[in-house]
């Protein structure tokens, strides 16, 4: 069975032609724009073709509720939350549902801050949604529409001037991309040849949002990148997904490293050349990251997974970078969410500056596995395959912050609720593959048993 | 005051209380599904609140798998004229026409470049209130185009209707007021294909009402003001969707509006004899033009989607009333006021006659038009006993779905609820001013003690 319709931390998601309806598009647009009051409100969306349909939902939404709509048009979801806080706007609605499916869309809500809504400031939002009662303004009292200018030129400088460029154009690199016909097809191509000096091959770079290939950046969606990456000798493939604020590395020799260490290289980088300080990761983030922390003596934080709980974790303590295993590298410095632009700079620049191949440098990280599986699940059993799985692990060290977190020593096992689909996923890490699936299939008996 | 009004063919309210973004979905979203997401025409007027509204409509169409053709800012005649020649399954006008500020509506036409048909429109309102829509996935879904380069090929087209080079060899002062609506960017073309010196009062596109956008003699007043101070030989009030004509004279005169359909059907009927149709509230005049061409005049209830449905039946020459507006099914299925306008500088150019000369070679009557806030419920039922109380105060009163009409020797009155405002309205016509008047007043009051 398939839940069409999701509303939680990460927004407000659903298929379009079923649950997601041009009418719930602008009725969560009218409780946003209650939420944030009557001031100006950053939208942008990504490629989807239903992208255009929701955008002029939203815009009718906030407008009647005396909102002033700024359009960014087709940008990359770190762009929508740059230019949210850029321009002192009260929110953004970004329209993209991420690494979904085409037949997916999804309203991402942020705050005037530039980061998503907190859990507690979406529950606000949700309760507005709920009560169906949206005071609309008269017709003297609506603001028009405008559009943004040069809506990408912000965020890259800010991304360009964080990094070396001279170092990274001395480079000369020869780079390949997969950009998923989504927002990278429309400007990572200007962005790595006119900014970064690359060489660049595109791949799956017409922006039209039937994806060519699976949106998730994992290794088995990018052969063709490899492919790219081989025929032309590039130095390094970049895989984005639809929306941009993931990336996965292929090294030289076109093999996926695995998207889970595009976090671990730019935090090599940023603690190598630009600022020590504490790092935040998720819980199901790869091992390697408290090893790369470890070599300059630095920590690393958990958090729930959740790109906002990882995010306001390291405002608070003031990290210098973070993110998560799926790819997604934030820099606060930049600004403080994922970004697939701030990633590929930092990676171009760990290669210039250390004269290094990207296998050479995968190699200098401990190897470990990582095995992400997912089993479809209604709601109502979640709770107790949750349980089942507390009670067989009760006399190992667990950390319950985000459904259940087993720590073996040099492994470990994550079963948790999406927050984007009604799936359980199951994250298991360890030195190697036999270990790792050992761990994985005895939690997968423990699941399917309790199912039964 | 803020009662949403639904018909077969369109969505009227106040903006913000009755026309909300939910109602707008729900109805754009009815007529997609009533078309099976074809292709579709959007156009709208420059009111403030027409931008959140095509925003609105937007959504839904694309949501329903419609191809949209976005004309933005486009007069409704204009845009019915290009729905039949863009093999549209329709089309959708948002323009509050002559309404206030604060009102808007959406009108539905078909692919025949008229408003939506009685039985087409009905099915939408069954899928309105069912909320039976059509939701397209990413694979159907629908798309959007911005349609720009229209209206060069709409003034070809009225260039073979009427005869431009005897109206530009006259060289025309004309001035026009399109209160700041939908004409406003359309003024200078039309006026560099006629030939004309244009000078424009009210034509920034701004949304803003700067008079009542009804086009009435006391809106006019402005325009009347300095007519001859610029030499004009005419000018000519609109409305803001270009629907509804009056005519100012080279003298100053602010015109009924009732006389823009009278000269039109003079005009026509030289040309071309055929069956006129108007409605049961126009001008005597109509009917005195008509008996004079020997032409055979119907009569409809009040609104153009009654006329133009009766005009293709009738297989009629001209269709129009006397609210300001003509149609001619030769040209296209709306009511056009670019049409008027040529036509009657036309009738000039033609005849040699000055505006004023025009308006004097019209039988004389006066006319006489009152209006009563009430709401729509109020009125239906207030009707019924307007209806036993006239009946009691003259005789052959005649009552119809219409609301009620008294015929005397010398004129008639005519009393029945709007279908777009929430007004009842009260016409009186007679040959001499004092007793139209009279008999307007009287009936004014008798409708005041009903409510």
């Amino acid at each position: 069975m398939r839940e069409a319709l999701k509303v939680g931390i990460s927004g407000v998601r659903g298929v379009v032609g079923q649950s997601f309806t041009p009418q719930l598009a602008a009725s969560f647009a009218q409780a946003f724009g209650m939420y944030t009051g009557k001031g100006t409100v950053v939208i942008g969306r990504d490629t989807r073709p239903t992208g255009r349909m929701v955008e002029e939902a939203v815009i009718a939404g906030l407008q009647s509720v005396g909102n002033k709509p700024l359009i960014a048009g087709v940008v990359p979801t770190p762009t929508i939350l740059y230019l949210t806080r850029a321009l002192g706007a009260s929110g953004g609605i970004a329209i993209t549902a991420s690494h979904n499916d085409v037949e997916w869309n999804a309203l991402k809500f942020v705050g005037r801050d530039g980061m998503f809504l907190r859990p507690s400031e979406a529950d606000e939002l949700f309760d507005i949604y709920h009560q169906q009662d949206f005071p609309c303004v008269e017709e003297h009292e609506l603001r028009r529409v405008a559009e943004i200018e040069n809506p990408m030129q912000g965020h890259l400088d800010r991304v360009v001037e964080y990094v070396s460029e001279t170092a990274i154009r001395a480079g000369n690199f020869r780079v390949a991309v997969d950009c998923c016909n989504g927002v990278g097809a429309i400007h990572s191509v200007p962005f790595l040849r006119d900014r970064m000096g690359c060489e660049v091959y595109s791949i799956h770079d017409q922006p039209h949002g039937r994806f060519e290939r699976p949106p998730e950046p994992v290794p088995q969606n990018l052969d063709a990148l490899g492919h790219t990456v081989r025929e032309h000798e590039c130095a390094v493939g970049f895989a984005q997904d639809p929306d941009g604020d993931r990336l996965a590395l292929l090294d030289e020799t076109g093999t996926p490293i695995g998207e889970d260490l595009t976090l671990a290289l730019a935090v090599r980088q940023v603690l190598a050349s630009h600022a020590r300080g504490q790092i935040v990761a998720n819980q199901s983030a790869s091992k390697v990251i408290d090893h790369v922390a470890a070599e300059k003596k630095c920590d690393v934080l958990r958090t729930k997974t959740g790109e906002i709980y990882v995010s306001e974790k390291m405002m608070e303590i003031g990290a210098v970078a973070g993110g998560e295993s799926n790819g997604g590298v934030i820099v606060p410095a930049v600004h403080p969410c994922r970004d697939s632009y701030t990633a590929m700079a930092l990676v171009l620049e760990l290669m210039a500056e250390s004269g290094r191949s990207i296998a050479s440098l995968r190699a200098d990280l401990p190897k470990y596995e990582l095995l992400k599986q997912k089993i479809p699940i209604r709601p109502s059993q979640a709770p107790g395959v949750l349980r089942a799985v507390r009670r067989h692990y009760e006399s190992q060290k667990l950390d319950l912050m985000d459904g259940i977190y087993v720590d073996f020593g040099d492994s470990w096992l994550h079963i948790r609720r999406s927050n984007t689909e009604p799936i359980l996923r199951i994250m298991t890490e360890a030195p190697s593959r036999a270990a790792v699936d050992k761990l994985a299939q005895e939690a997968r008996a423990i699941i399917e048993a309790s199912l039964k | 005051m803020k009662t949403l009004r639904v018909s077969s063919f369109g969505l009227r309210g106040h903006v913000g209380t009755s026309l909300t973004v939910p109602a707008v979905q729900d109805y754009a979203a009815a007529f997609a599904a009533s078309i099976e997401g074809g292709r579709v025409l959007l156009g709208r007027d420059t009111r403030y609140s027409s931008p959140m509204i095509a925003s609105a409509v937007k959504s839904s169409l694309i949501g329903s798998g419609c191809e949209v053709l976005d004309f933005g800012v486009c007069p409704t005649p204009v845009l019915q004229f290009c729905t039949a020649r863009h093999a549209a399954e329709g089309a959708l006008s948002i323009s509050a026409g002559h309404m206030g500020m604060g009102w808007n509506a959406i009108t539905l036409i078909g692919g025949d470049g008229a408003f939506l048909d009685t039985n087409s429109g009905e099915a939408v309102l069954d899928l309105f209130h069912s909320g039976d829509f059509r939701k397209a996935t990413f694979k159907n879904q629908g798309c959007l185009s911005a349609c720009t380069d229209y209206f060069g090929a709409y003034l070809d087209r009225l260039c073979e209707v009427v005869e431009s080079e005897e109206i530009r060899k006259k060289e025309y002062t004309v001035l026009i007021d399109p209160v700041g609506g939908a004409g406003c960017a359309f003024l200078k073309p039309f006026a560099d294909r006629f030939g004309l010196k244009l000078v424009a009062v009210n034509a920034e596109p701004s949304g803003y009402l700067a008079r009542e956008p009804e086009p009435r003699p006391r809106s006019a007043q402005h325009l009347a003001s300095f007519i001859k101070h610029v030499d004009g030989d005419i000018g000519f009030v609109l409305n803001s969707d270009v629907a509804r004509v009056s005519i100012v004279t080279e003298e100053g005169e602010q015109a009924s509006e009732e006389y823009s359909f009278a000269v039109v059907t003079d005009h026509v009927l030289q040309r071309r004899p055929g069956v006129v149709v108007t409605n049961s509230c126009t001008s005597r005049m109509v009917d005195d033009v008509a008996s004079r061409h020997r032409a055979q005049l119907v009569k409809t209830r009040v609104g153009q989607s009654y006329i133009v449905a009766k005009l293709t039946d009738e297989d009629g020459v001209l269709g129009g009333e006397g609210s300001g507006s003509a149609v001619l099914p030769s040209f296209s299925l709306g009511f056009d006021c670019f049409l008027m306008m040529a036509m009657i500088l036309e009738s000039m150019a033609h005849s040699g006659r000055m505006a004023s000369e025009l308006l004097r070679a019209l039988p004389k009557y006066h006319i006489i038009k009152h209006r009563r806030p009430c709401d729509a419920h109020a009125a239906y039922h207030a009707m019924d006993s307007i209806a036993d109380r006239l009946s009691e105060w003259a005789d052959g009163v005649k009552e119809s779905s219409d609301g009620v009409r008294i015929d005397w020797e010398d004129g008639w009155v005519h009393v029945r609820p709007s279908q777009t405002e929430q007004l009842i309205r009260i016409i009186s016509e007679s040959t001499d001013r004092d007793r139209a008047e009279r008999r307007a007043e009287d009936i004014a009051k008798l409708v005041d003690q009903e409510l």
